[in-house]
């Protein structure tokens, strides 16, 4: 257990190690200065992160905002309100959302998400934020719904009945004792989920519209955008091996390291604190 | 005190109708030909009684007898029986005020403390509104408080967490939750079972004492707590109420087999 504890960990230094060497000298050239400018044009030798950035908040804000009321609306159904077979029922179907491969996502937004989109929203073409948004959300559902739906079973039947026994209704227990109570397990899979919409490639990177610009203005969803993500899966390929333009790249991939890494440990962190209250 | 209204009633199942509603005109609670099954398992069979309006009950019986089954069900916490159950006079189905108001109007305490995860004094408000609570004066909860026998004890620390009282404690500090809502009557389930015997006498102290305003029916299988309690008794076995009555005549001259049975050896063979 210890032992690969320890490779894992090793593993993950090792990455990080890699990642912050390959990208050393984008660092040095460009500085944190970089994290302001819009500007990616690896012709001219431009390497700006704010636009990828930007695009990766704002389609992992979309995407949560929609999974988050969706999948804990999911979980109370399925935990409290639906009975045995229906309950299997909408988990085996979570579980089995989480299981399809990403790109099989990314395929069904080109084929069904972008027209729908494009035609109902009258725009020019339907690769945007809201699209990347909207197909992270779909994606990161099953996390958010199972979690929070073991969380809520969690909660005792003694305190249900206890709160039902004071004459509290329904929705009063939902509020004040189910939510409450499930809160660090909901927390944890909130943030397992924004891990996942954060480093999602493949099917955002097919529907985003990969345009290296920041938004105008920078709250325009319906405008073509890039993640860290999609730049990195689109441009990796056309980046020399050791190029200013591939130290760029691997600074896009540390950026995202460090946030994912950073996402889990705090929500192992909620999880502990809660179980040790 | 009126003997007449200190007098359970067991209700023979073959009465008509008409007999039970009358008589639940003098009663706090009168079941008639209760009957439940769970999971196609018959829990309690035709069970009919009646509580008056104050006063001690205990409730007895060997362990899977349906007792604190039948405490559920008085509740509506099982709300899938079979027969009637009248209230105040009025069909506990048909709560002029809801389900919800029914289950605020008779105090449940389980075996087990349930506290929610927050101060004492939040635990003793937990049950009101934002509104009643804005207007509760500190003054009731000291009152609840002395009721339940845990006042001198938390008078000082009533922000502290409510985790953080004995078992003991945090048994009447549900007492004095339930009583924060004003019931008209309080059910326990066996509110003493594995507490010191310093617990045991403060709640049984208070109960006592509230038994006088309101009527108290109490879950044991402790036949010492049961003759110390005093009242009236039930004696229930296999799901079947088997005998009912003063509990001095009960202990003293139990009509029933059974009944001397479980006096004798806390055990009942009736199926």
């Amino acid at each position: 257990m210890r032992a690969s504890a320890l490779i894992s960990l090793i593993v993950v230094m090792l990455m990080l190690w890699f990642l912050v060497q390959q990208s050393w000298p984008y660092w040095q050239h460009y500085g944190l200065g970089s994290f302001v400018s819009g500007d990616w044009y690896p012709y001219e030798s431009l390497f700006g992160l704010a636009a990828a950035i930007i695009g990766s908040f704002w389609a992992a804000l979309i995407a949560l905002a929609i999974a988050i009321p969706t999948g804990l609306a999911a979980a109370v159904m399925s935990s409290e309100i639906l009975s045995g077979p229906w309950r299997n029922l909408i988990r085996g179907s979570m579980e089995l959302l989480a299981g399809i491969p990403s790109v099989v996502y990314g395929l069904l937004g080109l084929w069904l998400l972008l027209p729908f989109l494009q035609s109902s929203l009258h725009l020019l073409t339907g690769h945007n934020l809201l699209a990347a948004g909207l197909l992270l959300s779909v994606m990161i559902l099953p996390t958010i719904m199972v979690m929070a739906q073991d969380a809520l079973s969690e909660v005792s039947a003694s305190q249900r009945d206890a709160a039902a026994s004071l004459g509290m209704g329904w929705s009063a227990r939902l509020w004040r004792i189910l939510l409450p109570q499930a809160w660090p397990g909901i927390r944890s899979g909130i943030l397992l989920a924004l891990g996942r919409a954060l480093g999602e490639t493949m099917a955002v990177m097919l529907v985003v519209g990969s345009m290296d610009r920041i938004p105008e203005p920078f709250y325009n969803l319906l405008s073509p955008a890039q993640t860290l993500t999609s730049r990195i899966g689109r441009e990796i390929g056309e980046s020399a091996f050791g190029s200013m333009h591939f130290s760029a790249l691997m600074a896009c991939g540390l950026l995202l390291a460090l946030v994912t890494i950073a996402i889990s440990l705090l929500a192992h962190m909620h999880t502990d604190s809660a179980r040790a209250t | 005190m009126n003997t007449k209204k200190n007098k359970i009633t067991t209700v023979p199942a073959e009465l008509p109708q008409q007999v039970a509603a009358n008589d639940a005109g003098d009663t706090s609670l009168h079941v008639s030909k209760l009957s439940l099954a769970l999971d196609g398992k018959n829990i309690l069979r035709d069970i009919s009684f009646s509580l008056p309006a104050q006063g001690m009950n205990i409730l007895i019986g060997p362990s899977g007898a349906g007792k604190s089954t039948l405490l559920r069900c008085l509740n509506l916490l099982h709300s899938d029986w079979h027969g009637e159950l009248r209230i105040m006079g009025h069909d506990a189905r048909c709560w002029p005020e809801g389900e919800d108001e029914l289950r605020r109007s008779i105090g449940l305490i389980a075996q087990k403390p349930a506290l929610f995860p927050c101060s004492i004094q939040q635990n003793i408000v937990f049950g009101l509104s934002r509104k009643e609570c804005s207007y509760m004066p500190q003054i009731r909860i000291e009152k609840v408080l002395k009721q339940a026998a845990l006042w001198d004890e938390v008078k000082n620390r009533l922000h502290d967490h409510a985790a953080t009282l004995s078992v003991g404690q945090q048994q009447r500090l549900c007492i004095a939750r339930a009583l924060m809502l004003s019931p008209k009557m309080l059910l326990l389930d066996e509110p003493t079972a594995s507490l010191d015997p310093r617990s045991k006498q403060f709640i049984e102290t208070s109960l006592l004492e509230l038994a006088q305003n309101m009527p108290v029916l109490c879950v044991t299988h402790d036949i010492e707590q049961a003759k110390r309690l005093g009242g009236q008794v039930i004696f229930m076995c296999d799901g079947h109420l088997i005998e009912s009555g003063d509990s001095k005549l009960f202990f003293k001259y139990p009509n029933r087999i059974e009944s001397r049975e479980f006096l004798r050896w806390s055990v009942c063979d009736c199926s």
